[in-house]
């Protein structure tokens, strides 16, 4: 199998602060993967290093073969980045952007136009071609955006994070942008903090916290790694505090977390923990007010491996 | 072939920003054009005061037995209705004191000069209550003036003739020569030619002054009009000024583009940093360089400027436009960001502008000799010594100092910033 992105102990410190850890993931040629994490696990790292923004402290990563350090106009040159935040001039027009996007990539003349065009149809808006960006909707700005990164028909497309803060419309449209770039062969390395998306999504995941990479392998891989566990989520009527040391000594329970007023619980299984779990809290005089069940997923995966909830 | 495209993506966006364009052209003709207009540009081709109304009252009579051709009351009358002086004084002869007072309350004249009757005999008498009578216009400031320093110059030619006068008997009578009274008038009409002369060419010509401080070197251009030089030192130390503004703010798009994160986009494309920055710096450059000719252009046809020798004019813009771009590449090296980079700008360029002296560029000896050394330390001071001297019509070897100091200047300070950014950007 060849591989269009190859990492290898890659390495990352700011300081004594050590970003990325030791970094080892691969995704073959026209697979999607996705980096999912909380906030601060590393991924935009770990992206900027593949994408020539930073520089390793140690190891090295090839995209489709060129090495980050030792050919990095190469490995740029079969990259197309879509950055987390809006990057286009404001004040030029959606088909100023392209065309300047696509002289950085070393397109030039007739090419250049007919990729312009065909860049304007795929997200939608050759008939706002000559419109500033700066008037454009946020989801306008984020096709251009997208659209930015496609010109020179880039091997591995890298997408930070391209969903945070758009509304459900346009998130359903990156999403499907997606599904299609991978159709026309592109590998897609693809980062979010949301694990709908990588379900949706990916082929592989690699789950990053605290700049190490946790756990690879297809979704249904890394379900499984929590063997026959469900998730329980609940809300009380009080501070979480008040019962969380009692549940974590219940029997059946392996992890617990609370965040942002709701407790999520790894349990072995549910009908025998729920009633225990009532019990506990009656004794300490907390009420339940909601219970939702869930079957393994990549949140449980995380809250196995971490003890913390994904959205922590 | 990146860089041109980074350069261009650079200067269109410069060009559509309305500030860019108030700052770079706007500002420096507005500033330029209050002074035009405030000495009555607009109304001619070319910018000059606007011309004095002066109404004549002759009433002078020669007295019997004068050693004078003509009463002074007519040496007075001759200088107002000069030809070298009709471009910018218009006299008309009146009766009476009356008649020229009608006049006045009708702003048909702006003053009233009289000469009382038997001026001449009382004056050569010695009587210190005779006096010339002028009536202005209260809303006039500068015309009044200049009315009284000319006949207050020629009264004073007079007493210097009687003085001359008296010297020359003397002397002779000393030397023992009785000086023949026939040849009085003679020697006093000479006095008089030579004094007219003298002050028509004090102000036409003061090469041939008795005094010359400056001694103008060969093949020197002499503007037309004063007033035009005077514009056109003031548009020097705007373009100057706004020069060096330009050169910073449009180095201050890299700031832009960093929060922008077209910077870091950039640098995810294969386009190496070195391209990048150097795109960045040529925008820079093209940029002074077209604010220097619009502004160059624009004040000779708006307001008659006239710039100099083609020679000297290439040489003192692009030392400018070196110097402007250096400055601005390192100011904003130290800039962090956009909002950082106004106070920087407005606060620092505006200190090194009037160290400089590009405000007080038209006011001769403005600045004290202590000022005039500090401005030797800013680059400002040297563009503006070199427009100075371009304009004066100094030869292209005589530029080639301050052309050199603009460039060391120049190279100093990018090179400086140029590190800079290549650190910060690495």
């Amino acid at each position: 199998m060849s591989f269009a992105v190859e990492v290898n102990h890659l390495k990352k410190s700011f300081g004594d602060f050590q970003a990325v850890q030791d970094a080892n993931f691969f995704a073959a040629s026209g697979e999607v993967l996705s980096l999912l994490g909380p906030n601060g696990a590393g991924k935009s790292t770990t992206i900027s290093m593949l994408s020539g923004l930073l520089a390793p402290t140690s190891g090295d990563a090839c995209i489709m073969g060129h090495s980050i350090i030792k050919e990095p106009e190469h490995a740029k040159a079969s990259l197309g980045v879509v950055p987390q935040d809006i990057a286009l001039y404001p004040d030029l027009s959606a088909r100023e952007n392209l065309v300047f996007w696509g002289k950085m990539y070393g397109l030039r003349g007739t090419v250049l136009k007919s990729r312009v065009d065909e860049v304007l149809e795929v997200i939608g808006l050759s008939d706002r071609q000559k419109d500033h960006v700066g008037k454009f909707s946020g989801g306008m700005k984020r096709r251009v955006n997208i659209g930015a990164a496609l010109l020179h028909k880039p091997d591995v497309v890298i997408m930070d994070e391209p969903t945070v803060g758009i509304d459900p419309q346009s998130r359903r449209h990156i999403l499907n942008n997606v599904k299609e770039l991978n159709q026309l062969g592109m590998t897609v390395l693809y980062t979010t903090h949301y694990m709908e998306e990588a379900a949706e999504l990916s082929h592989h995941i690699a789950i990053m916290d605290k700049g190490r990479i946790i756990a690879y392998g297809t979704h249904d891989e890394l379900i499984k790694m929590v063997g026959e566990q469900t998730r329980i989520d609940l809300t009380l009527n009080t501070e979480a505090e008040k019962i969380l040391s009692a549940w974590q000594k219940t029997e059946g329970v392996s992890k617990i977390d609370s965040a942002d007023g709701k407790i999520t619980a790894l349990v072995d299984d549910s009908n025998r923990v729920l009633p225990r779990l009532f019990d506990a809290a009656s004794k300490a005089n907390v009420r339940i007010t909601s219970v939702d069940i869930q079957e393994p997923n990549l949140e449980t995966v995380f809250l196995h491996l971490t003890g913390r909830a994904l959205r922590d | 072939m990146k860089i041109l495209d980074i350069a261009f993506k650079d200067l269109t966006r410069s060009f559509r920003s309305a500030f860019a364009i108030g700052m770079m052209v706007i500002a420096p003709l507005m500033l330029t054009g209050l002074i035009y207009f405030a000495f009555g540009g607009g109304s001619n081709d070319s910018p000059s005061m606007p011309a004095i109304k002066v109404g004549f009252v002759n009433l002078d009579v020669l007295p019997a037995e004068s050693p004078l051709d003509a009463p002074l009351g007519d040496n007075i009358r001759s200088m107002f209705f000069d030809e070298s002086v009709e471009s910018w004084i218009t006299a008309t002869d009146y009766v009476n004191e009356t008649s020229a007072r009608a006049a006045l309350d009708k702003q048909e004249i702006g003053i009233a000069v009289i000469v009382p009757q038997n001026f001449t005999e009382r004056y050569l008498s010695g009587n210190q209550d005779v006096q010339v009578l002028i009536i202005s216009d209260p809303t006039l400031s500068i015309g009044p003036d200049v009315v009284e320093n000319m006949v207050t110059m020629m009264v004073d030619g007079v007493a210097g003739g009687g003085i001359a006068l008296e010297t020359i008997m003397e002397r002779s009578q000393a030397n023992g020569i009785e000086p023949d009274p026939v040849q009085f008038p003679v020697w006093i009409q000479r006095f008089g030619d030579w004094y007219a002369d003298f002050q028509r060419n004090l102000f036409h010509h003061p090469d041939k002054a008795a005094f010359v401080v400056v001694a103008p070197s060969a093949g020197e251009t002499e503007t037309a009009n004063p007033i035009q030089k005077v514009l056109g030192l003031t548009m020097a130390g705007q373009m100057i000024f706004f020069a060096f503004f330009t050169g910073a703010y449009s180095m201050m798009s890299i700031l832009r583009e960093d929060e922008e994160g077209t910077l870091a986009r950039l640098f995810t494309t294969p386009t190496d940093r070195t391209s990048i920055l150097t795109g960045k710096f040529l925008s820079v450059f093209i940029t002074v360089i077209l604010q220097g000719l619009v502004l160059m252009v624009a004040g000779h046809y708006a307001f008659g400027i006239i710039w100099g020798e083609f020679s000297g004019v290439a040489l003192a813009l692009t030392g400018q436009v070196i110097a402007a771009t250096g400055l601005g590449v390192l100011l904003i090296a130290f800039v962090k960001n956009t909002r950082q980079g106004g106070p920087v700008l407005g606060g620092g360029l505006t200190a090194l502008g009037m160290l400089g002296g590009l405000f007080t560029a038209n006011i001769p000896n403005a600045m004290p000799a202590a000022m005039n050394m500090i401005a030797n330390f800013t680059p400002q001071g040297w563009v503006l010594k070199a427009w100075r001297m371009v304009m004066d019509g100094q030869s292209f070897g005589d530029l080639l100092l301050p052309f050199a100091v603009l460039v060391a200047m120049g190279a100093m300070m990018f090179t400086v910033g140029a590190m800079m950014f290549r650190r910060r950007f690495a």
